[in-house]
């Protein structure tokens, strides 16, 4: 379960998750992902009530961070220390913009 | 002549064999013509028994020649279909032409009564998927129909309704009924099969027609039904042949022989997976570069099916042909991820824990690129988490570069790898198994063979997890380094 709230201001898009990252969720908020992709400039993640992430979530987080990259900024906030735990286990802290 | 009818016979055989795919469709279409004149022959003989008890008031002789006829003609075609199981080429022109000869036999007896009885051969010859069938039906309905209207008009049931008598005709009524009254008048037969053709059984044609076309437009919709139907079950199994194959190739790739160095004293492996799905993205592997270096490495690729296993098929070729080539482990790593992110548009990633052991000393050297942290027992020690120097995931970022460590293995040391599926094994609570659980099952018996210790985890997994659904794939490897004895 994987519940999305997206804020769109201007070129700045926030999502906020709660649940669980994993192969059956983590492909939805790629698709919403790239929905809001064209055009923007600021994309902040709000990891704060996001319980878990698998491998399949990290992936959808490298592929916004690449895209990102090319076009603006991208930052991941709250993140608890589970996740932190995966982030910085698979390397992941070193290439994020964590907060 | 002989040889025309022969070439007349077979072309009908050709046409009334179904397609291998409408095989099974047509035996269950020749069962339900079975049921049908089974249930018509109980109708016919309650008839019987209600007008031999005297409560059906219709003429007595015909009346009992016509039904017991037409009792024993569905006697017949039933032992047919029982003697050969429903299950021939020709029972279903046999079914269809004897319901409608049988049906239009009482309807030439019933004649504006049952006007029902020629809709029944139709509507059933829709049931076997075929306009052309359904078309030949009606066809033969109409003419065999129309020739017991004829016979009817003058022998059956006299419809009232259509007598038409010269002004000031007398009847006489002699006890019984009116159309005994009516044809002893003298309405004449011409007049009688007129009336009946036109205002009977025209009327009715034109309803039937409707029902023909519907039937007609039920047995294409249906056709092209089981044929898509066929092609999605074959294409599913196709599909779940082609996945079966694929995970026993994937099996197959890992290092799955035990012992695998029975002649290597110095230290002792196992391995095992076990994946959630069919196929899976983890991967473990080990080899002998040469005579004093064993390669270890365990993988998990993000995702999971399909996709990972491919990307996991390449990943590891790659490592071990990096491998073989003699390179440090963070050189490995660090070519691996050039190779594969020249190539990597759908940003899979892996994570690999990759060391090599140097035998004659037990010195191992390591490069982790985000995989999880390895655990080492020291000796007579316990299992303890090694918290290494991670780099990024392979796949991930181009150009990253790895760092090699070392460590010393002295004789009864032991290492354990995993996946992320082993702390990450969640139960119906969605709590998670977590590394604790897993040292703590690791130190349950921390002087056992590797295989034992494998087993202690997977059971302390399984323990934990229950009946909640395995999520990730299990992969583990131990190694228990010996040294010379």
């Amino acid at each position: 379960m994987l519940n999305i709230n997206k804020t769109i201001e201007n070129n700045k898009a926030t999502f906020a998750l709660e649940g669980r990252m994993d192969t059956v969720t983590a492909p939805e908020l790629e698709k919403e992902i790239q929905a809001v992709l064209p055009g923007l400039t600021e994309l902040v993640l709000d990891f704060e009530n996001l319980e878990y992430i698998s491998s399949a979530g990290l992936r959808v987080l490298l592929s916004a961070q690449k895209a990102m990259n090319a076009q603006g900024s991208m930052k991941v906030c709250h993140v608890n220390a589970a996740v932190m735990e995966i982030f910085e286990v698979t390397g992941f802290s070193d290439i994020l913009t964590i907060e | 002549m002989k040889k025309k009818i022969t070439n007349l016979w077979n072309r009908f055989r050709e046409k009334m064999t179904p397609d291998p795919m409408f095989h099974e469709t047509e035996v269950q279409a020749n069962r339900l013509g079975s049921l049908m004149l089974f249930c018509s022959g109980l109708i016919l003989l309650l008839i019987l028994a209600l007008t031999i008890a005297g409560v059906f008031p219709l003429k007595g002789r015909l009346m009992y020649s016509t039904t017991i006829q037409a009792i024993v003609e569905i006697l017949i075609l039933l032992v047919i279909c029982k003697i050969f199981k429903n299950n021939a080429w020709w029972l279903k022109p046999l079914l269809l032409i004897g319901m409608v000869i049988v049906f239009a036999r009482l309807d030439s007896m019933l004649t504006h009564k049952a006007a029902i009885l020629m809709v029944l051969p139709v509507v059933f010859s829709s049931r076997y998927f075929s306009r052309k069938l359904t078309v030949f039906t009606s066809i033969l309905t109409t003419v065999i129909f129309a020739a017991s209207a004829f016979w009817g008009a003058t022998h059956g049931l006299i419809n009232l309704n259509i007598v038409t008598m010269q002004e000031g005709t007398v009847m006489v009524a002699t006890g019984g009924f009116l159309g005994d009254a009516v044809q002893n008048a003298g309405a004449s037969n011409e007049m009688l099969i007129r009336n009946t053709l036109l205002y009977d059984y025209f009327p009715k044609w034109l309803m039937f027609s409707i029902v023909s076309i519907i039937s007609c437009n039920i047995a294409r919709r249906g056709r092209s039904m089981v044929i898509s139907q066929h092609e999605k079950d074959s294409k599913v199994a196709r599909i779940e042949s082609e996945l079966n194959l694929a995970s026993a190739i994937q099996a197959d790739m890992l290092p799955n022989i035990f012992p695998p160095f029975p002649e290597r004293t110095e230290f002792d492996i196992y391995a095992s997976m076990t994946p959630a799905k069919e196929v899976g993205g983890d991967f473990y592997d080990f080899f002998l570069v040469d005579e004093d270096h064993l390669c270890m490495v365990m993988a998990d690729v993000s995702g999971k099916g399909v996709p990972a296993a491919l990307f996991m098929m390449a990943s590891k070729i790659i490592l071990a042909n990096n491998a073989m080539m003699g390179k440090s482990p963070a050189q490995i790593l660090t070519e691996t991820n050039a190779a594969i992110c020249s190539n990597n548009r759908e940003e899979m990633f892996v994570t690999v824990w990759l060391g090599i052991l140097e035998i004659s000393t037990g010195k191992l050297t390591a490069a982790n690129a985000g995989h999880e942290y390895p655990v080492v027992k020291h000796g007579n020690g316990a299992f303890e988490l090694l918290k290494d120097k991670h780099g990024f995931v392979i796949g991930g970022m181009d150009g990253v570069k790895y760092q090699n460590y070392e460590l010393m293995l002295e004789p009864g040391s032991k290492l354990f790898l995993y996946t992320d599926g082993v702390p990450e094994a969640t139960d119906a609570q969605n709590e998670l198994f977590g590394t604790d659980r897993m040292l703590a099952a690791l130190n349950q018996e921390p002087s056992a063979s590797p295989e034992q210790v494998l087993k202690n985890v997977d059971s302390s997994v399984k323990e934990f997890v229950k009946e909640a659904e395995q999520f990730d794939d299990l992969t583990m490897l131990c190694l228990e380094y010996k040294g010379n004895q």
